[in-house]
C-alpha cells in the first residue's frame, strides 16, 4: 500500500509543473547517510520516477531500472546551497535602495557551466539570490540543478518565495555614498525598511478600498466612482512579506544590526527569516534562537571589508550549540564546488558532530528554503536528489562520483568530458573560450555585489557599474 | 446679393478645379523587354510592366502599353524585382542621447531617462537628409518600417516609401507598432537589469490601466471627481493593451524569447519579433502563438580556422595549419555546429511554418549582399525564398500584403530594376521605382 502511495506521489510530481525529466535508479550497498535517521551501512536506495520509494537491504531493481553499485561508497542527499549567484544573468538591480519587484526567476541562465561544476561537488539545489546592493533587493529563486533544461525546468517547484534584504556597508555605500540617497548609515537602513513596510500597509488598505468601491460602483451600490489605485509591483511584494508569503533572507554581518532587524520584524509580525553571512551571529546566538531565526554562514571567509573583521571559524559551531538552525553556504562559483569541505571545518574548528555538520549543507538549508519536506535527507517519499561519494564526504580526500536530481543522473565523473558546456558560441575561438571560463568563474565572481562592484582608490570608495 | 453671387462663383470654380484634379492623371510609364521576377519566384521573360499614379496597371508578356506611356526598353537584359521591404530599419534615427549623467534619484528617473518613450514619432524625429535613405534604393529597398534608436520602449514604428530626402513626405502609415526591447536604461538609472525591465513593463501596464479607468470615470461623471493627470506615455500604450497595435520586439536569445512569452501571457499584447537570431530554438512555439519574425541576416563570422582550412583545400598548401589537440578538435567541432545552426535560423523557422520577413535593425546595407550569398550557400535558402522574405512576407507581416510586396497588377508601383538577378555578384540596381516615382542611378553605365 505504502509503495503504491509513493509511486502515486512520484507520478504526480512527474506530471505536474514543468514536465521535468525524472529518472529511476537502484543504488546498491552503499553507506547511506540519511541525515535524519543516521548512517545505514550496506544499504540500498531505490528511486523511481524521481522519488525515493524504498531504503533497505537486498532490494531488487524493478524491470527497466538500472542498478548502480555503491559498495565501499557513501550515498548522501544532494547538497543544498542556501546562498548562490551561479546560473544568473543579472544579480543586482542596484539602482534603487528597494527593488522588491524584481525577481531572480527572470534572471536565470540555465546554460551556465557553473551548474555542472556545482553538480560535480554533489550539489543538487541552490538558492539563486539577488545581490546585496539594496536594503530590500529582489526576490530569489530556488533552483534544482537540472543542467540542460530551460529556465522553467530549473525551478524548484513548490519552494516558497523568498527575498533578499541587505544591511550594513553594501547598501550604505552603493546608495548613500554612491548616489547620495538614503540610506547613508545603518540607522538609515532600518528606517528605509520601516518606511517601506509602512507604505506597503497603506497601499494594501488603499488598494483594497479602491477594489471594494469599484465593485460597489459597478453594482450600483455607490453613486460616485472611486479614484483608481494602480497595482504596484513593488508594494505588492512587500505586502506579501508582511503576510508571511515571502520569506526573508538578509545579508548581514554585525550583531547589532542582526538584533535591530529582528526587532523590526517583530514589530511587523514577520516570522520566517534567515540571516545570511552573519559573521557576528555567534555574539547573539541566544537571541537568534529566541526569535526562531535561521542563519546561513561561511565556514571561514572574512576580512574582505571593514564590517567583516570581527569573525571566527567557530561561528557555525557556536550557533549550532545554541540550537540555531544554521547552514553553511558558498556565495561563490568556486566554494560551491566543495561545500563538503566547508562543512567539515565546523567539525575541525568547533568540534561540531559530523552529523550536525552534514545537516548544515543538507536538511538545514532545506528548512531555510522551505523545501525540507522534499529534499535534504534520504527518506522514502522525498525527491531522488542524491550524490554518491567515493569516501566520507567530510574527508578532504573524498570526491563526488555521481550526482542525481529527481533520480536522473546529471553528473558522472567517469563520463566527464573536456567540454561540458551546453551552448557553444559560433564566434568564440578556442583560446578565448578556454581562458574565459576559468577567468570569469573564480572565487571572486558570482558573488553578492556582482553588477555593482565597489573598489577602493586613493580618493576613497568608487562604485563600478558593470554589466554581466 | 453681390456677395452671394461671388460666393457661388467661387464654389463653382473650386468644384471645377477639384474635378479637374480627379480626372487628371499623370502619364503612364512602362518597362518593356525586361525579366520580371514576382515574389513567389515566378519569372516572366520579355515582360512588360506598366504603372500610373503609383499603381501597377498591367503586367505580363503581352501587357498593354497605353498610348501616353513613357516606355523604357530593357533590351531583355534587365531584371525587375518587387521592391524590398525592411521590416524594421533605424535609418536616419538620431543616436541615443548621452545618458552618462546620474539622475538625482537613480531609482526614480524620468520616463525618457529610463528609456520609456513609446510616444516618440519617427516621422517627427528622423534625419531625412541621412545618406542611407538615398543608398537604400540602390540596394533594392523601396519601403521600410522605421523606428528610432532607443531603449526598452523606443517609440512608434512608421512606414515609409523610401526615396532619399523625399522620404519625409512619403509616410504610408504612422504607428504600425511600438518598438520594444529588453534594453536597460543607460548609465546609472532604473531599470539596470533585464529583470528590472520585465517588471517595468508590468508596472507601465498597471499604471496605464488605472489611468484609463480614471479617465473613463471622469468622462462619465458630471463633477465631484478628481480629474486624471495627462500622461502621454501611458496613453500611447492603450492600443497595445487593446491589441490594436503590436509590439515590434527586438529579441535574439532563446531565453529572452521565453521571457517575452511570459510577458505576453501576462499582459496580453500582440507581438512581432524583430531580429530573432536564436528564434529557431523556439520555432514551434512561435508557430503555435502565431508570432511572425522579422529576421536579422546579421550572421556570425565563419570561424577563422575553418576559413583557413577551406583556403588550404582550394590552393597549394603553402603554410601548414596549426597543430590541433583533441581538446581543440572537440571545441571546434562544437563551434562549427553552432555556426551552422545560427546560419540556418531562417531555414528552420520556415520549416516550422513561421512567417519570416526581414529587418535590418542597424545592419549595414553594404553587408547585405555578402550575407545573402551566405544564406544561399550555407543557410539552405533558395533565391526565391530570400526574395519572398525580403518582399511579400515582410509586407504581410507589416499588414500590407495586399498592397505591396509583389509586382502585380493593382499593387503599389514599388520595384527595382537590376542589371542581373539580384543575388548575383555585381548585380546593380539601375532604377528604383518608389510608389510610382522613378529614380535612375548613375551606375547604369555598367549595363
Amino acid at each position: 500500500m505504502k509503495k503504491i502511495l509513493l509511486l502515486t506521489i512520484a507520478l504526480c510530481i512527474s506530471i505536474s509543473g514543468y514536465a521535468q525529466e525524472t529518472g529511476s535508479v537502484l543504488i546498491k550497498n552503499g553507506t547511506v547517510m540519511t541525515i535524519t535517521d543516521g548512517n545505514k551501512a550496506d544499504t540500498d536506495v531505490l528511486i523511481e520516477d524521481g522519488v525515493i520509494t524504498d531504503i533497505g537491504k537486498d532490494l531488487s531493481a524493478p524491470r527497466g531500472v538500472k542498478t548502480v553499485d555503491a559498495s565501499g561508497k557513501y550515498v548522501m542527499p544532494g547538497i543544498i546551497d542556501a546562498h548562490s549567484h551561479i546560473a544568473a544573468v543579472d544579480v543586482n538591480e542596484w539602482t534603487n535602495p528597494v527593488t522588491a519587484e524584481v525577481s531572480m526567476e527572470e534572471s536565470i541562465d540555465p546554460t551556465d557551466i557553473n551548474i555542472y561544476w556545482a553538480l560535480a561537488g554533489g550539489v543538487t539545489s541552490i538558492h539563486l539570490m539577488h545581490g546585496s546592493a539594496n536594503v530590500i533587493g529582489g526576490q530569489n529563486e530556488t533552483l534544482k540543478l537540472r543542467y540542460g533544461s530551460n529556465m522553467d525546468g530549473m525551478r524548484f517547484e513548490g519552494a516558497p518565495r523568498t527575498i533578499k534584504f541587505a544591511l550594513g556597508e553594501n547598501p550604505t555605500r552603493v546608495h548613500g555614498q554612491g548616489f547620495d540617497v538614503k540610506p547613508r548609515t545603518r540607522m538609515g537602513v532600518e528606517q528605509v525598511i520601516r518606511d517601506h513596510f509602512d507604505a506597503a500597509l497603506d497601499y494594501r488598505r488603499n488598494r483594497q478600498e479602491y477594489l471594494d468601491a469599484k465593485k460597489a460602483y459597478e453594482n450600483g451600490n455607490l453613486d460616485t466612482p472611486p479614484v483608481p489605485v494602480a497595482k504596484n509591483e513593488r508594494l505588492e511584494v512587500l505586502v506579501d512579506i508582511i503576510e508571511g508569503e515571502v520569506w526573508v533572507h538578509t545579508h548581514s554581518y554585525r550583531a547589532d544590526e542582526i538584533v535591530m532587524l529582528m526587532r523590526v520584524f517583530n514589530d511587523y509580525g514577520i516570522e520566517n527569516f534567515t540571516f545570511q553571512h552573519a559573521n557576528e551571529a555567534f555574539k547573539v546566538a541566544p537571541e537568534l534562537k529566541k526569535n526562531n531565526a535561521y542563519t546561513s554562514v561561511f565556514a571561514d571567509w572574512w576580512a574582505y571589508k571593514f564590517e567583516v573583521y570581527y569573525s571566527t571559524a567557530y561561528n557555525a559551531s557556536i550557533l549550532n550549540a545554541n540550537g540555531v538552525r544554521n547552514s553553511i553556504n558558498s556565495d561563490s562559483g568556486e566554494l560551491i564546488r566543495h561545500l563538503n569541505h566547508e562543512a567539515a571545518k565546523a567539525v575541525h574548528y568547533g568540534g561540531t558532530s559530523k552529523q550536525d555538520a552534514l545537516k548544515m549543507i543538507t536538511i538545514n538549508p532545506a528548512m531555510q528554503l522551505g523545501i525540507d519536506d522534499k529534499v535534504g535527507s534520504i527518506e522514502e517519499g522525498k525527491h531522488g536528489d542524491v550524490a554518491i561519494w567515493d569516501g566520507h564526504p567530510l574527508s578532504i580526500y573524498s570526491i563526488a562520483e555521481k550526482t542525481f536530481v529527481d533520480g536522473k543522473k546529471y553528473f558522472d565523473r567517469s563520463e566527464d568530458k573536456d567540454d561540458m558546456r551546453l551552448e557553444a558560441d559560433a564566434e568564440t575561438d578556442f583560446d578565448e573560450g578556454r581562458s574565459r571560463w576559468y577567468n570569469e568563474n573564480g572565487r571572486q565572481n558570482n558573488t553578492c555585489l556582482r553588477g555593482a562592484e565597489i573598489r577602493f582608490t586613493k580618493q576613497g570608495m568608487k562604485l563600478n557599474q558593470s554589466r554581466n | 446679393m453681390k456677395s452671394v453671387r461671388t460666393t457661388v462663383l467661387c464654389i463653382l470654380l473650386l468644384m471645377v478645379c477639384s474635378l479637374q484634379g480627379w480626372s487628371q492623371s499623370s502619364p503612364a510609364e512602362a518597362f518593356k523587354n525586361v525579366t520580371i521576377h514576382t515574389a513567389d519566384g515566378e519569372t516572366i521573360k520579355s515582360g512588360t510592366i506598366v504603372w500610373r499614379n503609383g499603381v501597377i496597371t498591367s503586367l505580363g508578356k503581352n501587357a498593354n502599353i497605353p498610348f501616353d506611356a513613357y516606355v523604357r526598353d530593357g533590351g531583355d537584359s534587365l531584371h525587375v524585382y518587387p521592391g524590398f521591404i525592411d521590416g524594421l530599419a533605424l535609418w536616419g534615427s538620431p543616436d541615443i542621447e548621452n545618458d552618462s549623467k546620474k539622475p538625482d534619484e537613480p531609482g526614480n528617473p524620468s520616463y525618457a531617462r529610463a528609456g520609456i518613450q513609446p510616444d516618440r514619432v519617427p516621422a517627427d524625429q528622423l534625419k531625412f537628409d541621412d545618406k542611407v535613405l538615398e543608398e537604400a534604393p540602390k540596394h533594392g529597398f523601396t519601403t521600410a518600417a522605421i523606428g528610432l534608436k532607443g531603449r526598452m520602449l523606443a517609440g512608434q514604428v512608421d512606414l515609409f516609401s523610401i526615396d532619399g530626402e523625399n522620404t519625409k513626405d512619403n509616410v504610408l502609415e504612422n504607428g504600425i507598432g511600438i518598438l520594444a526591447q529588453f534594453e536597460e536604461a543607460g548609465g546609472t538609472a532604473y531599470p539596470s537589469t533585464t529583470m528590472g525591465v520585465m517588471t517595468t513593463f508590468r508596472q507601465l501596464f498597471n499604471d496605464a490601466k488605472a489611468l484609463r479607468q480614471q479617465q473613463r470615470y471622469y468622462a462619465s461623471t458630471s463633477g465631484n471627481y478628481s480629474a486624471p493627470e495627462k500622461d502621454k506615455v501611458l496613453e500611447t500604450l492603450y492600443p497595445v493593451m487593446d491589441q490594436d497595435q503590436p509590439f515590434y520586439f527586438v529579441v535574439d536569445s532563446k531565453e529572452n524569447i521565453e521571457r517575452l512569452f511570459w510577458l505576453q501571457d501576462e499582459l496580453g499584447f500582440e507581438v512581432v519579433i524583430v531580429s530573432g537570431k536564436e528564434a529557431y530554438k523556439k520555432a514551434d512555439e512561435l508557430k503555435k502563438r502565431n508570432i511572425s519574425v522579422l529576421a536579422s541576416i546579421d550572421l556570425p563570422e565563419k570561424p577563422e580556422w575553418k576559413k583557413a582550412e577551406e583556403k588550404k583545400e582550394e590552393s597549394e598548401p603553402r603554410e601548414e595549419l596549426e597543430e590541433v589537440t583533441e581538446e581543440m578538435r572537440v571545441f571546434r567541432e562544437r563551434q562549427l555546429t553552432a555556426y551552422k545552426a545560427d546560419i540556418q535560423n531562417i531555414r528552420k523557422l520556415l520549416d516550422a511554418g513561421v512567417k519570416v520577413g526581414y529587418a535590418s535593425n542597424g545592419f549595414k546595407l553594404a553587408d547585405i549582399q555578402d550575407n545573402i550569398t551566405t544564406l544561399k550557400e550555407e543557410g539552405n535558402l533558395s533565391e526565391e525564398e530570400i526574395l519572398e522574405m525580403l518582399s511579400q512576407t515582410t509586407a504581410e507581416i507589416l499588414g500590407y500584403g495586399q498592397k505591396m510586396g509583389d509586382v502585380a497588377t493593382g499593387n503599389m508601383a514599388s520595384f527595382t530594376v537590376f542589371s542581373k538577378p539580384f543575388s548575383e555578384e555585381k548585380a546593380k540596381a539601375l532604377y528604383s521605382v518608389t510608389d510610382g516615382e522613378l529614380t535612375e542611378f548613375e551606375s547604369k553605365s555598367s549595363n
